[in-house]
């Protein structure tokens, strides 16, 4: 099972900006048109939590009109962090199920479908970058079938 | 030549600058009447929280060195519309001033998606542009619109829409395209 490592939020906004592309869309957040203060105000106002794995950054904010449900969001391609972060959500925060919001085009997008999560939708056209609009993919999971 | 966000750490040179007798004559003097503290508060207030409707960039060299800085103000996210300034270090001001303003210009429609950008040159500032070109840009002309270092200055005023942008940039591209084909050409008939 891979470790994820908790960091604070100047860590975490180092880590983001550190991601380069693969961070643009995480949590809704995006290091190429927010600068440090904003990515940590932002990440403040949902209440997200940011954790290391490896290589890997993975994160989470709570639904706050669903306790049981988080937000969820990795830069990486494989499935094992963000494994390990669900396994976490449903140990320490009694998670049952979990939404992500991905650029079409996104690293992380690979690891929710690694991992189980279901494509709940598309939002056409959604986000601008790179003199463009993009999709947005929506990926549902199960804490009962997204663990292992 | 890239942009990123300006930084705590880019305060001090960006104070320096400030004070510098171009930046004055050609953008603002307050920085004469304001001490090295408050302008660093102000610059902390902006990094920290006016990002709604100003932000300031630093333009970096292909080394990452530091250049100059761009900014924008009067966002208006809405209409995708702003005010775009530039101030480039003394010491980079002949080789850097066009590519600083490509550059941001490009960051401004790609990444930020602002659609209109409005420009404003003090008319006897011509250091980026000619007297002429500044004459056939000027959509406006604004007389008394700024005093600065004692006198009253004239501003041309003019906006660059997303259209304009593109063919700019196919244009240059095309041209980079034909130096290529030539230079290819002359080494093929070389060899």
């Amino acid at each position: 099972m891979t470790e994820i490592l908790r960091l604070d939020v100047e860590a975490a906004v180092s880590e983001l900006r550190a991601s380069g592309d693969s961070a643009r869309g995480f949590l809704g957040l995006d290091p190429v048109t927010q600068n440090d203060s904003l990515l940590a105000a932002e990440l403040q106002a949902v209440a997200a939590q940011l954790f290391s794995a490896g290589e890997a950054l993975v994160g989470f904010a709570p639904n706050t009109d669903q306790p049981r449900q988080a937000y969820v969001a990795s830069t990486s391609a494989d499935p094992e962090p963000l494994r390990a972060l669900l396994e976490f959500l449903t140990t320490y925060q009694r998670c049952t199920t979990f939404v992500a919001v991905v650029p079409a085009d996104a690293e992380g997008g690979k690891a929710f479908e690694a991992c189980g999560f279901e494509r709940a939708g598309v939002l056409p056209q959604h986000r601008w970058q790179n003199y463009d609009w993009q999709d947005v993919l929506v990926y549902v999971g199960r804490a009962d079938s997204c663990r292992s | 030549m890239t942009v990123r966000h300006f930084t705590e750490a880019d305060i001090p040179i960006r104070t320096e600058l400030l004070r510098e007798n171009k930046y004055q004559t050609n953008l603002n003097d307050f920085a004469m009447s304001a001490d090295d503290r408050a302008l660093a508060d102000g610059m902390r207030r902006t990094i920290a929280e006016q990002h709604h409707s100003k932000r300031l960039f630093t333009m970096c060299g292909a080394k990452g060195q530091v250049v100059g800085f761009s900014w924008i103000t009067s966002i208006d996210w809405r209409s995708q519309a702003c005010e775009l300034s530039f101030a480039v270090l003394p010491r980079y001001r002949s080789g850097f001033g066009f590519k600083a303003v490509e550059a941001a210009h490009e960051y401004l429609r790609e990444q930020l998606h602002m659609d209109v950008i409005i420009n404003q040159v003090l008319s006897h500032n011509t250091m980026m542009l000619s007297a002429a070109e500044l004459e056939a840009n000027a959509q406006v002309r604004a007389e008394f619109d700024s005093y600065t270092v004692g006198q009253w200055r004239t501003a041309c005023y003019w906006t660059v829409t997303r259209d304009e942008v593109r063919d700019r940039k196919q244009r240059e591209l095309a041209r980079r395209q034909e130096i290529a084909e030539r230079v290819r050409a002359g080494v093929q008939e070389l060899s």
